[in-house]
Formats: structure tokens, sequence, C-alpha cells
């Protein structure tokens, strides 16, 4: 009965966490409803689907359609970038080697400096070197900058003590080093490795001061969408929001499917 | 279909020729047909980097002008940071002050500007009219021109060589919600009325915002500044003295930073009184909630905006941008902002684009006849309305002070960031 | 055989170039320009200290750098608390695999929507006529609506918390996964309580993913400029305020002096982390 009463409790507080992560989100879910003369604070002024209308017709200022394109490749990039850099630097990191330190300093230092000034940085050398800045090059690379540190650190939560028995005896049973990576311990990584991945796209989708003046010509979303709020915006934003969370909602719920079918079916 | 859109484009080219021969010998317009592969990448704030105005560059012109909103703050780093990403800048005159002598910049040939002549002479000798006197601060036509092409000093006097071409401007002043703030406001002094603790707010960049708050001051009777675009180090010591004691009275619920957030903070009812833009007021008022821009006895506080070529501009490139420039004062763009509430470089010609109701509403501070339409076709005003503050000249004209860049800004950034922290 | 002894050395070459170029270059530059003189209109080259007295020397320097400390303290007090109470759950309580995927993927989904966008949303949750006051109000709770819950200390406090606990929760949960449970039935079968086990079995082990969250919430909040100015209102400074201030008029000289100064700031933190938790040491 206590032990019941305990998990309740421990489950209700992760449902309340939760709950609390969605607070703006459930704001916004509600504003992007507002009436054609609403704003972006209540009273709500009506209700209805106007804004999600709007949401697929040109703006007065800027453009989603375009923003949106370039910024999920660019977090795809990122992504796919953070997972193996952070992965080859975890395992550099685990065997050790000379220098190790000012590497790991580094790392952190880049979590540190002002995001601003990494972006005015990285601005003026491209400038002074004669490159263009693009968001695929400058902006790619300084947002690197950013999830990288996140990239390896969760490493070191991974290889925290990681159980090396397990490769020692796929060494002793004949497999090279690179089988013992690739039978052993990737598959034991790989939740970890997704999760890596999660944070790399999220952090870079939402990156801001680092792409501010690394981007080039073309604005990434988070770009955007603030110098739409130089002028005068509009519940279009939150309907925005509320079409970003149903789809990532949908996606969730396909890639639950994929994987309960992928599982079903025998394996070979 | 494909052959007859080839001749017809040869056919197009073949008139360019022709006219760009014409050019040789003065005529200022060259309309060769690849202009129109020409692209012209603009940046500047979402105030006037409107997705109307490409679309009618398109239909007009035939190039193309992609565009680019970003923050005031990041426009200014990208113009001094990254010349080569940009080929119209549309900046602000005070930040001009700062920005122009990078020499990231060049001057525009006013011999090629059309309506040159016809540019509201604030901008050329800083007078509205021959009488009037020059307000304090950056005034636009101090930072206005150069000697010559490829000078980065300003000149004192009007010259050939022009650093920026108007695009928007505006007399700022407080908005307030006349539902809530339940009595008449007529000075600056009124934002620190402690029957409104709580409910104020002023602008959040340094260099504004403490010329809101010396507006304040010289209403109050506290101190009398020589230039407020201008302070010594003494005044914007008390500047910032009485800023903090307000602040930590509770005067001030928050600051605003972007034309957005002046309207959220207002929509919502967290601030009744705050210093804010004419088109911030417009938004708050199409949403049904009452809101006014309130003339007061001190005058405006004006700023404004204007167009200016990058650097690496040459050949096809720098015929395409004049052409833009060209048509830009030509009257359908400086209608369209009229309409918003702000007011264009060439009231002339945006006339021709504009109804007479419009104009008189607008511009002349007449009662409007038939409702007032914004540019998106959305009522703004009813019929029967007067714009807050009344005509152009009488607006304009009792400008106080122009937004600005201090001699002593090093100085007062310091103070700005000990009147946050306090 | 060489290759064998070089491979740790390739393994780190891609980290080591992208942050190479992208961060060291730019911070030399940065050590460099926190160097140069400069006015109202233009930045001089040159080799003045002028810019670090200013920094270093002036009371409201510090009197920011107390105000972002505390800042900072709170949120890793909450971060953690609340970080490892949801790790812990999710570790200990959830055991299917699938199913803390999902969370932590529901974790994520607010994250989606900009964080400008979220930023803006604040105002109509929290404000005087928004759903929190509301909400309270209708209840009976209150008979005024409460001015602190915007624009103030608790506002800035409730979006650190609400934007970093996943960066304590991510690395905490990583490392519970690998705590051996036989350790755990052990522990009780000798008769140790739940409090007993979670004390001196789980919080040690759990050590270097706290460092590494720590690490995390420390040089974010540390930095942060945005959040502290919209959930403050402009009426709360922070270190990264300040430096964006200066940038903002181009005062890059006075801006690279503040940045060098934070970023040797925060570094000693995290070695005072570090020399607690050596978690480089427990890979």
């Amino acid at each position: 009965m206590r032990a019941r009463l305990r998990r309740w409790a421990l489950l209700g507080f992760l449902g309340l966490f939760i709950l609390f992560l969605y607070g703006p989100t459930f704001t916004i879910l509600l504003l992007s409803f507002q009436g054609p003369d609403g704003g972006l604070t209540f009273p709500m002024n009506g209700v209805s689907l106007h804004w999600f209308v709007r949401l697929f017709q040109q703006q007065a200022v800027g453009d989603f359609g375009g923003a949106m394109q370039r910024s999920l490749a660019l977090a795809t990039m990122v992504t796919v970038a953070t997972v193996s850099i952070s992965l080859s630097a975890g395992l550099a990191f685990r065997r050790g080697f000379r220098g190790a330190d000012w590497l790991f300093t580094l790392t952190v230092a880049s979590l540190i400096v002002p995001s601003i000034l990494i972006s005015l940085g990285i601005g003026l050398l491209f400038n002074q070197s004669g490159l263009d800045p693009t968001w695929y090059g400058s902006a790619f690379g300084a947002q690197l900058t950013w999830t990288l540190p996140f990239g390896l650190l969760i490493m070191f939560a991974v290889f925290n003590r990681f159980d090396r028995s397990l490769e020692e005896a796929a060494r002793d049973l004949g497999a090279s080093p690179a089988q013992s990576l690739r039978f052993v311990l990737l598959p034991l990584i790989t939740p970890s490795l997704i999760g890596i991945a999660l944070f790399g796209f999220t952090l870079s989708y939402d990156e801001f001061a680092r792409t501010l003046l690394t981007a080039g010509s073309d604005n990434t979303l988070p770009l955007e969408i603030y110098g739409m709020t130089t002028n005068v915006t509009t519940p279009v934003l939150y309907a925005l929001g509320t079409v970003t969370t149903g789809v990532s909602f949908v996606a969730i719920g396909l890639g639950l499917w994929a994987m309960r079918a992928l599982s079903r079916r025998p394996a070979r | 279909m494909t052959s007859k859109r080839v001749t017809r484009r040869t056919l197009l080219a073949g008139a360019g020729v022709a006219l760009g021969s014409g050019a040789v010998t003065g005529f200022p317009t060259i309309w060769a047909q690849n202009i129109k592969n020409v692209t012209l990448r603009q940046f500047g704030t979402g105030v006037s980097n409107l997705n109307a105005v490409a679309d009618q560059v398109k239909k007009d012109l035939g190039f193309t002008l992609s565009m680019t909103a970003l923050d005031s703050d990041a426009v200014t780093q990208k113009a001094v940071t990254q010349p080569k990403s940009y080929d119209v800048a549309d900046i602000e005159y005070w930040i001009c002050k700062k920005v122009f002598p990078t020499g990231t910049m060049q001057p525009m040939d006013v011999k090629r500007i059309k309506n040159f002549d016809k540019i509201v002479p604030i901008f050329t000798s800083g007078r509205l009219t021959p009488s009037s006197s020059i307000a304090q601060g950056t005034a636009p036509h101090t930072v206005g021109f150069v000697e010559k092409q490829d000078s980065k000093t300003f000149s004192t006097k009007q010259t050939g060589w022009m650093t920026l071409i108007p695009t928007i401007y505006n007399a700022d002043t407080l908005g307030i919600r006349p539902d809530l703030v339940g009595r008449k406001i007529t000075h600056w002094k009124d934002l620190v009325d402690p029957a409104f603790k709580g409910k104020a707010s002023i602008l959040n960049i340094p260099s504004i915002g403490i010329m809101d708050a010396a507006m304040v001051m010289e209403s109050l009777g506290t101190l009398k500044y020589a230039d407020k675009g201008n302070m010594t180090k003494a005044e914007i010591d008390k500047t910032i003295a009485f800023l903090i004691e307000a602040k930590k009275a509770g005067q001030f619920r928050a600051f605003w930073k972007s034309f957005d957030e002046s309207v959220n903070l207002m929509a919502s009812g967290e601030v009744i009184i705050q210093s804010m833009w004419s088109p911030a007021v417009a938004a708050v008022r199409s949403k049904g909630i009452p809101c006014v821009y309130q003339p007061l006895a001190e005058g405006y506080r004006a700023w404004g905006g204007g167009l200016g070529l990058a650097r690496h501009l040459t050949g096809l490139q720098l015929d395409a941008a004049y052409e833009y420039i060209n048509w830009y004062l030509s009257g359908w763009v400086g209608a369209y902002l009229n309409r918003q509430g702000y007011y264009s470089a060439v009231l002339e010609t945006a006339k021709q684009h504009m109804s007479a109701d419009e104009w008189g509403f607008w511009i002349e501070g007449k009662p409007a006849k038939a409702d007032i339409l914004s540019p998106d076709g959305k009522v703004m005003e009813k019929a029967g309305a007067v714009r807050d503050g009344g005509s152009f000249e009488q607006r304009m004209g009792a400008v106080a002070c122009w937004n600005s860049v201090m001699t002593e800004d090093r100085y007062m950034v310091q103070k700005w960031n000990e009147f946050i922290a306090a | 055989m060489r290759l064998r002894a070089c491979l740790p050395w390739i393994q780190a070459a891609p980290l080591a170039l992208i942050l190479g170029g992208f961060l060291l270059l730019p911070i030399l530059v940065l050590i460099v320009v926190s160097f140069f003189d400069y006015d109202s209109v233009q930045i001089l080259p040159g080799f003045v200290l002028t810019n670090y007295v200013d920094v270093l020397g002036s009371v409201t320097t510090w009197r920011i750098y107390g105000n972002t400390l505390r800042y900072t303290a709170i949120v890793w007090v909450l971060t953690t608390l609340l970080g490892f109470g949801v790790a812990y759950v999710l570790a200990f309580e959830i055991r299917d695999r699938a199913m803390q995927m999902v969370l932590f993927l529901v974790c994520t989904v607010p994250f989606l929507t900009s964080n400008i966008i979220r930023q803006i949303s604040w105002i109509p949750f929290l404000g005087r006529e928004g759903l929190l006051n509301q909400a309270l109000l209708r209840l009976g709770v209150i008979d005024a609506p409460l001015e602190f819950l915007l624009f103030s200390d608790f506002a800035v406090i409730l979006a650190y918390v609400h934007l970093y606990t996943l960066f304590m929760v991510t690395p905490v949960f990583n490392t519970m996964m690998r705590i051996d449970r036989r350790l755990i039935e052990a522990a009780v079968d000798n008769g140790a309580n739940a409090w007993q086990v979670l004390t001196q079995v789980i919080i040690p082990l759990c050590k270097p993913g706290i460092a590494i969250g720590s690490i995390f919430v420390v040089t974010l909040t540390m930095g942060d400029f945005m959040t502290v100015r919209l959930m403050s209102g402009g009426q709360s400074a922070s270190v990264g305020l300040m430096i964006a201030n200066q940038i903002s008029l181009l005062q890059y000289p006075a801006a690279c002096a503040g940045a060098v100064v934070l970023l040797a700031a925060v570094l000693g933190m995290i070695a005072a982390i570090l020399r607690i938790v050596d978690i480089r040491r427990e890979l």
C-alpha cells in the first residue's frame, strides 16, 4: 500500500513538472484561436481559426516558409554533426590523450563566452578573410560551438562508470576494436545518442544570438520571428506555436507506431 | 509561348540599349533588360522592411528586392560588421552617426536622385520651414551629407553627397489608455505622476530612454539642458539619479524595446502611460482597446530612418540601387507609409497616391470624412476622427529633440547600466 | 600500432578543429579588442587598460555580478532538486525504455516553439489579466491580481527554471541508467531503507551527472541577457545585459573586456565544481 502510494506520488510529481513545462504552450494554444481583431494578450476577442489561415499567407514583414526551411535544414546538419563529433571526441577522452585538459577547458569556455560576442567574432573573421557569411557556413560553425559542449558533456555522463568488462569480453572473443564499437558499445548507448540528437536539434532550431551576425543575408526562423516583433505582430505567432506543437506530437506518434510495427516483425 | 517570350525579351533588351546609350547624354534612367536579373538585398527593422514594398518593386521595376528584417540592435551590428551581406541598409539617422564613419557604406550622388529637391527640408537644411529652429539632438541633416564620394566624415552643410535617403520619420510622445488614466495628460512630467505608480514605461534603448527621462526632467522644471541629445556628464548624472529614484519608488512596470512589446504592454493593461510610436498606438486601438497618442506641451522626441548603399555596390547593381531609391521617393511607398501614421520623405509625390480624405486626415490634421483604412484594408479610424497632434506641420514643427548619439555615450551607457542594476 | 596510439587524437580532431576555428580565434580577437580604446564615433586600436579599469573599478559591475550570482545560486538549487527528482522518476519508476523515450520527447516539445514566442506568452499567463491571476481570482484565493508574478525577480527565476531544468535532467538521468541495479538490491538486502539507499547509494553515484548538469545551468544563467531583460521588464541587470547594452552602441572594446572578465569568473566557478567532482576521472 505504502509502496503504491509512493509510486503515485512520484508519478504525480513528474506529471506536475510536465504541466509546468507546458504552461506557456497552453497559453499559446488558447490565444492562437483569437478572433480576427484579437491581440497577443488576453482578453480574447472572439474565437476563430483566422490566424491559422493567415499563417499560410504572406505576412506584412518576413517569411515563415523560407526561414523555417532554412532552420530545419540547419538543425538537421547540426544534429548529425553534433552526434558524430561528440561520440568521436567522447571516445578520445575515454582513452585520454595529451592536450585533453586544454580541449576540455575550451569546450567549457564555449558555453560561457557570451553568444552575441562569438557571433560578432565569427562574423568579423569571415568578413576579414573575404568569405561570405551564410547560414550553412558561418552560422553552422557558430551553432556547433553551442551544441558540441552539450553533446560532449552528455557523452561524459553516458560513459560515466561504463562497464569496460563488456568490451574486454568482446575483445577476448576476438573482436577487433571496430567490431567491439559497432556490436557492443553502440547498441548500448544508442538511446543516449538519440538524446544528444534531440538536444542538438532543439538547441539549433531555436538558436538566436550565435546565428544573429553569422547567418548572412537570409534569416533563420528565430531571427525572422524576432525581426517580425519590430512591427505589429499578431496571433499568427501563436498559431505557428500551436502548429509546431501539433506536428511534433504527430511525429512522436508516428515514430512510436513505426517502432511497434518494426518490433512486431519477426527478427531474422 | 516560349518563342513569344524570347522575342519580347529581345525587344526589351533592344530598348534597354537605346535608353542605356541615352544615359551617357545625361538621361537619368537605365532600363537595361538585364537589370531585371539583379537582386538587391535590403535589411533593416520590420518597421519599413515590408513585403508589400518588395512586391511593388518587382511589379514596377522588375528586379528582386529581398528583405531581411532584424531587431534594431542587430541592424546596427550588421551594418558595421557584415558589409558584404547586404546591398541596401535601412538604418536610423542617430546610429548613422556611428555607422557611416566605419566606411561600410557609400554616399549617394544627389544629381542622380530625381526628387532630391522635394525632400522635406528637415533632412537637408534641418529646418521644417526657413524660419523654424533646429531641434536638439542628432538632427538628421547633421549626419546627412559628406564632403566627397569617398569621405567618411560628415559635412556641416549640404553637399552633393548624401549618406541616407530618408524613408520614414515621426514625432514620438506619450501613449495613454484614456479609460484607465482617468485625467487629462498634458505634460511629459505626467509620466512620473505617483497616481500611475507601477503602470508607466519608457524605452529600454539607453540613448533614447535617457532622452525620454530628459523630457520629463525639463517638464518638471528640475533641470534645463543645453542639448538633451548631447548631455554633459553632470546632466547624465542628474538624469540617471532621477530615473533611479523613480524606479525605486516603483513607478515603472517594465521598459520596452521592440515595437511589439510596447503594444502588448498597453493592450494587456500592464502599462497605462508610456512613450510610444504612433503606429503602435494604432495597433492597440485596432484591437478595440482605447489608446490615445497624447500631444504634450513640451513637444515631441523625433526619429528618422533612411536607406544607405553598401560600399561594394558597383555597375549594374549600383544603377539598380539608384533606380530603387528614385522609385522609393516617387510616391507609392510614401503613401503606404503615411497611411500607417509615419511620414515619408517626399510628401508631394505621396499625395498623388493618397485620396484627398486620407491626405487630409494623415497630413493636414483634418477630420476624416469617411473611415480611414490601413494599407491592408482594416478600419483604423472612424469617420469624423482627427489625428492626435494634428497636422504634419503641427507635429513635426513641435519637435523638441531628435534621437541621438552623445559625445559622452561611453559614460552614458555606464550610468544606464547603473540605473538598470539599481 | 602507431595508428592505435594516434587514434584518440584523430577522434578528438573534429572537435578541436571546430572549436579552434569558430571559438578560439574569436576569443583571441575578443582579447585583443578588449585592450583597444574607443570614443563616441569610432574604435581606436591601441593598448589601454581603461576598459578593464572601467569594468573592475565600478561599483555597478560588482553589484551586477552580485545580482547575477544570486540568480545563479537560486536557479541552481531549484533546477538541481527538480531535475534530480524528475530524472529519478524517469529512471527508477518508469522502467520501460520506450516509455522513457516518449516522456523525454514530450518534455522537449514545448521547446520547439521558438523561445521568442514563448517569452511573449508569459505576459498573458502571468500578467494582471493573465490566466493565472484570473484563475486565482475566480477561485477566491486572492482579491486583487498579484503584481509580483510578472516583471520581477520571481518571473526571471521562474523562466530560468522553466528553460534550464531539462539541462539537469538529461545528464543525471544518463548517470542513473549506469547504476548497477544489483547495488541497490544489495543495499536493501542489508537492511537499508529507501532514504538510505537514496543518500548513500544513488546520490553519490549520480554526482558526475549532477556536476555536468550544474555546469550547464551555471554557464547558461551567468551568460544570459534575453530572459532577464524580458522577464524583469528591463528592470534587473545581469552581466550579459550589461555587455549587450555596450554592444548595441558599438562599444566593442568595453564589451570585450566585460566578456573576458565574465569568462574568467565562470571558468573559475567551473573549476570549483570539477574540484568537488572530477567528471573526467570517472569516465
